[in-house]
């Protein structure tokens, strides 16, 4: 009696255990599943693919290959604002509706690239011609095409300073390697030199986290105003604005361009200084 | 014989020829008259854009005249071709929201 009431203790002791395991492995796996999360993904491995923007749209269907836009070659020419509102390139995937014939027409790619415009005393090849194979397309329609491409990102960024991550564009500007332009004759509409706007800290939820110190000046020389607000910050009254971490990952507020083109959400110094320079996943 | 068909031939030439002169004639009027219309939106919209950069220098009235202006160019924009249509009214809707923030800005500033 006394053996058979032991045994069934030591059952129930192992079912219990077996539970509390079982628990353990629960909380652990959900646990990872909210850093996966709810942490910032790392950027892709090499700086050159970061901000790459595949144009998929139409092209496959006009037995073309798809369009590779390398963000790096671009914005270390014009400025965001340029883009972005000036020649209208939507900040969202497949929302432009960039066509060879709206090309053609002077609009989104054909905006710069119509043979006549130049930078740095050089002209820009036109996009989109009529001829399929003619010696210009894989310029752009390089995906899967070996050695399209013309700009080599290590050697073009051979001599910008350098970020914990990739290039430090602001450093590149300040020193002068980089002028991006702000204006395009016949697009963009003359406007007075901007104001500088105050710069302001924002204190965040938690005691352990550095204040942001966000800078009007350094974001609105690339940006204008109309870039940011009221699309991406949507409040214009001071202290209603609720950011976190978690939207911003999610591609919101700061998140709309950090994380995806501007340095990644991981380099915490760079908005909130002193805190670690890098949280890796 | 002969002669009547030459006649008739020269008569046709002259008939198409002069109908060609006037249909170009036609498109080139509708050209004329469309270049302005272009021109006068176009020149309002970079007038009305072109003041984003001073937004918070404007008072309250300024700014709601300049939201005014925007909603009546976006009615002018509405005519234009498919993709002119998508970039104008993309950076009118730009331009629009920035007066409207920056005035939300300055009523809440009163507050």
């Amino acid at each position: 009696m006394l053996m058979y009431s032991n045994r069934k203790r030591t059952k129930k002791n192992e079912l219990g255990l077996l539970r509390l395991a079982l628990l353990c492995g629960v909380l652990f796996l959900a646990n990872n599943l909210w850093a996966q999360i709810y942490l910032p993904g790392p950027p892709p491995e090499q700086p050159s693919d970061y901000g790459k923007v595949i144009l998929d749209s139409y092209s496959p269907a006009a037995g073309m290959h798809a369009v590779e836009f390398d963000h790096w070659l671009h914005r270390s020419r014009y400025t965001c604002r340029l883009c972005h509102v000036d020649i209208g390139f939507a900040m969202e995937a497949k929302a432009t509706g960039i066509r060879a014939d709206s090309n053609r027409q002077g609009f989104h790619c054909g905006a710069c690239h119509d043979g006549k415009k130049t930078f740095a005393g050089k002209p820009i090849f036109a996009s989109c011609s009529d001829d399929k194979n003619g010696p210009n397309c894989t310029r752009c329609h390089s995906l899967g095409v070996r050695n399209a491409r013309k700009e080599d990102y290590r050697t073009f960024t051979a001599k910008f300073p350098k970020a914990t991550y990739g290039v430090n564009w602001e450093a590149a500007e300040k020193a002068g390697i980089i002028k991006p332009i702000d204006f395009i004759e016949g697009v963009s509409v003359h406007r007075p030199p901007m104001q500088s706007r105050e710069d302001f800290s924002l204190k965040t939820g938690y005691n352990w986290v550095r204040p942001v110190l966000f800078s009007h000046e350094k974001h609105s020389i690339w940006n204008g105003c109309e870039l940011c607000h009221p699309e991406i910050f949507p409040t214009g009254k001071r202290g209603t604005g609720r950011y976190s971490m978690f939207a911003n990952i999610e591609g919101r507020y700061c998140g709309a361009c950090h994380g995806r083109v501007a340095f990644p959400l991981n380099n915490c110094s760079q908005c909130h200084p002193r805190a670690p320079e890098w949280a890796a996943q | 014989m002969s002669k009547l068909r030459f006649i008739a031939i020269l008569l046709s030439l002259g008939l198409a020829v002069q109908f060609g002169v006037c249909a170009n004639g036609a498109s080139t009027a509708a050209a004329a008259q469309a270049a302005p219309a272009q021109q006068s939106w176009q020149k309002e919209f970079d007038d009305v854009c072109s003041k984003t950069q001073d937004a918070m220098t404007f008072s309250q009235q300024e700014l709601t005249a300049l939201i005014q202006r925007c909603d009546a160019l976006a009615g002018r924009t509405q005519k234009l071709d498919d993709t002119q249509k998508k970039v104008y009214q993309g950076r009118l809707r730009m331009c629009r929201g920035l007066y409207a923030y920056v005035l939300e800005s300055k009523k809440n500033e009163k507050k």
